[in-house]
């Protein structure tokens, strides 16, 4: 960030306050072009993803290549479709809930590490930051239910506030353990460490359990099968966004994908290194002593950049990427094998069966910590 | 299920919640139609239902007392719609007792088969639309599929994919050809391999059982208390099957096959599982009946002299005269009861819908469970709606 504030003042010579201004206004509307084309390719993926494992082909005429252009289509239909609003709703509620709802989770973004340097702020309570505005969005789709004026976008509301009680408790406790290890909340941390001792879904053999845990609770958190409850179709319709149509009801449709990347980012960026390969291979995503951005903001002759050094930190992001879509992948894979859980079995299955496991976990790895042990070595 | 019981029984008067009335259909992803149930809602918790139907009448017994007995074949085809070839039959067996038409050997035969075909697709649909009751969307696309393929084999004879018209009175409209029975026993062969598919991706699977086990339990005295009939009766563990007990069919006596019966092996006898299970394998019965059907398959006629002077000029039941014939559907028992005085149509027409009568359980199945059971429970009825207004 600093890097980037830099080179605007630098080439246009523009004060501090206003080169922040600047350099904030780019990241975060690169950031929100990120998550649209972001958005739209993991719409795609997730209908060809359920395609072949439901022996269909999905969209294949749209655009010509495999229907590449199916979710831009869709994107621009949503767009011009009227903007529908119930007669007995709360208007107020009903046009802030999908703004609401999107605002938790792409806030979340400003703190995802896609490599060491590119990521809009480190925050020093990244963690908790990650986990604190993700459910944000509880609050955007309870409003969401509730301001619908319809029976069943009102259960879906219910549902969506009993699951997050749920799942919330096991899934920040499944944190804690890298947490522990690490001994920092901030993501950035956690890379490096990564890259210097390995990966630390190997660290100890508590590790495994809490991102097993980590992961089906967030499944949880992005509404996604088996815990799609608060948009059950079967059972309610559509949930809490029976009653929304066109652009607004796209921004539950993006909400859901956007929280996918978060929460497949945390399980990348805790439990699977990040951005950094397995065998720490040529430094990928580590930031060169002398980047691009150090010639552009006038701290370095171009001669002096390390280029080699800044493709492998360019290869970073790339990296990360993979690994989230590994993750995404695997959330629609069970998505469209696994019937849905009932609502006490959500709340059974958080409180009695994951929470317990996740403070099994915290204690291990707290033991291990406290005995020096550990699979991969502390230097 | 603990937690529920822990709610239901606490009688604590300084909770007080607003009963809500749920308005679940007529237009509903998972009541399989237009059925209305009106659910009183303790939060999750279902306090009352009450059913709602009618949606879909046509009038299907009026109609038959204004036409002849051959025109009606078409309308029960509209009845029960997953299951036209076995209400073809039901009317047909009705009418050739009626009227004391004998039918050919190898007619005989070829309908056995053919509605055992129908029984596995019209099952095919329960299996797939139960998992989409639950939650899974998978096992509709892979139930579809082979669905396709008894479709594709029924149009043969019959020119239609799902409103058949081929079994009539007196016999089958025509005869298959020559290929057709050693494509339906490839088929047999194939479907065994895709039904362990469906064992493995639903069946077995720990949430679904989690979802359909002790969930809308139907006792065996409830069961026969309310003249539910077909896998519903014999999820809950009775072994009646006309097939077997009133065999409406020469073919079937000379056939070797089992009734499955619900044995609760997840949970209590009669739950959803059981239900389903029993459907689950019924369909490989069904393909055990085919496969000696084709074997023991005569050669010869497949319709009556008299039926097809019946096009030219309708033919008439004797004054008086009056049958009652009852079928095994994939739904349970259809049966048909026509009254002649005479004349081209009876006089006074009624058909016993399987859907109907199961469907009279619901109200007391829901009360107490969930909403997600109250549609597990709708599911595993396998109800359709076509036959239950008719």
């Amino acid at each position: 960030m600093q890097g980037l504030i830099d080179v605007f003042a630098n080439l246009l010579g523009t004060g501090p306050t206003l080169s922040m201004v600047l350099a904030y206004f780019v990241c975060i509307h690169s950031l929100i072009g990120f998550i649209t084309i972001y958005a739209m390719f993991a719409i795609w993926m997730e209908r060809k993803v359920a395609a072949h494992i439901q022996v269909r082909l999905g969209p294949m005429e749209t655009g010509g290549w495999h229907g590449w252009a199916q979710s831009p289509a869709d994107a621009l239909k949503l767009l011009f479709k009227e903007d529908l609003i119930p007669a007995g709703a709360n208007k107020f509620l009903f046009w802030i809930a999908p703004a609401l709802v999107f605002c938790g989770v792409f806030t979340g973004f400003i703190v995802v590490p896609f490599a060491e340097g590119i990521q809009i702020v480190d925050l020093e309570l990244g963690v908790f930051f990650i986990v604190a505005i993700a459910s944000v969005e509880v609050i955007g789709v309870i409003m969401a239910g509730w301001s619908s004026n319809s029976k069943y976008s009102l259960f879906g509301a219910v549902r969506e506030a009993a699951q997050v009680v749920s799942y919330e408790l096991p899934s920040a406790t499944a944190l804690l353990p890298p947490v522990l290890i690490v001994g920092s909340l901030t993501l950035g941390d956690f890379n490096t460490f990564q890259a210097e001792h390995g990966w630390l879904i190997l660290h100890n053999p508590f590790m495994p359990i809490a991102a097993l845990i980590f992961f089906i609770s967030s499944l949880a958190g992005c509404k996604r099968a088996p815990f799609d409850l608060p948009e059950a179709e079967s059972e309610l319709v559509s949930g809490f966004h029976t009653e929304y149509s066109g652009m607004r009801f796209s921004f539950f449709g993006l909400e859901e994908f956007v929280s996918m990347f978060l929460v497949s980012a945390v399980t990348a960026t805790l439990f699977f290194g990040g951005y950094t390969l397995p065998f720490d291979l040529l430094s990928i995503g580590a930031a060169p002593d002398v980047s691009l951005f150090d010639w552009l903001s006038g701290h370095a002759e171009l001669g002096q950049v390390d280029i080699l050094g800044s493709l492998t930190h360019l290869a970073g992001p790339a990296v990360f990427i993979v690994k989230v879509f590994v993750f995404i992948f695997i959330q629609m894979w069970l998505r469209w094998t696994l019937p849905r859980l009932r609502v006490d079995q959500v709340m059974v299955l958080g409180y009695k069966f994951l929470l317990p496991w996740a403070l099994f976990t915290v204690v291990g790895t707290a033991l291990f910590e406290g005995l020096g042990w550990g699979w991969c070595s502390h230097s | 299920m603990e937690a529920l019981e822990m709610y239901t029984t606490d009688e604590r008067s300084d909770v007080y919640t607003e009963e809500l009335k749920l308005n679940l259909g007529p237009q509903h992803p998972s009541t399989h139609g237009v059925l209305r149930v009106e659910l009183k809602m303790d939060g999750e918790i279902i306090t009352d239902s009450r059913c709602d139907i009618g949606y879909l009448h046509r009038c299907a017994e009026k109609i038959g007392e204004n036409v002849t007995y051959l025109q009606f074949t078409p309308y029960t085809d509209r009845m029960d719609y997953l299951a036209s070839m076995n209400n073809n039959l039901a009317w047909s067996l009705t009418v050739e007792k009626l009227m004391g038409l004998e039918v050919p050997e190898r007619a005989q035969w070829l309908r056995m088969i053919c509605s055992e075909l129908n029984r596995i697709a019209s099952h095919l649909i329960a299996f797939g639309t139960y998992g989409i009751d639950i939650g899974a969307n998978t096992p509709f696309f892979y139930a579809f599929r082979e669905r396709e393929s008894i479709m594709q084999l029924l149009e043969r004879p019959s020119g239609a994919r799902m409103l058949y018209n081929y079994i009539q009175p007196g016999g089958v409209r025509r005869d298959v050809d020559d290929n057709w029975i050693g494509d339906v026993l490839a088929f047999c062969d194939e479907f065994e391999k895709r039904w362990a598919e469906y064992n493995t991706l639903l069946s077995n699977n720990y949430i679904f059982i989690k979802r359909t086990a002790n969930i809308g339990i139907l006792t065996q005295s409830m069961a026969l208390d309310y003249g539910c009939t077909g896998p519903v009766l014999r999820g809950s563990g009775v072994r009646w099957d006309l097939r077997r007990d009133v065999p409406y069919l020469e073919p079937y006596d000379e056939v070797d096959f089992d009734v499955p019966v619900g044995e609760g092996t997840h949970g209590a006898l009669g739950d959803c599982w059981d239900r389903y299970w029993v459907r689950m394998r019924e369909m490989m019965e069904s393909i055990r009946i085919i496969r000696q059907g084709c074997a023991k398959l005569p050669g010869g006629e497949v319709m009556t002299k008299k039926q097809t002077s019946m096009y030219k000029s309708p033919m008439k039941a004797a004054e008086g005269a009056h049958a009652y014939m009852r079928c095994e559907n994939p739904r349970g028992e259809l049966a048909f009861y026509a009254v002649s005085e005479g004349g081209t149509s009876p006089i006074r027409l009624r058909a016993r819908a399987p859907s109907f009568c199961n469907l009279a359980v619901l109200d007391q199945l829901l009360p107490g469970t969930m909403l997600g059971d109250g549609v597990a429970i709708i599911g595993s009825l396998d109800i359709v709606l076509g036959e239950v207004d008719r």
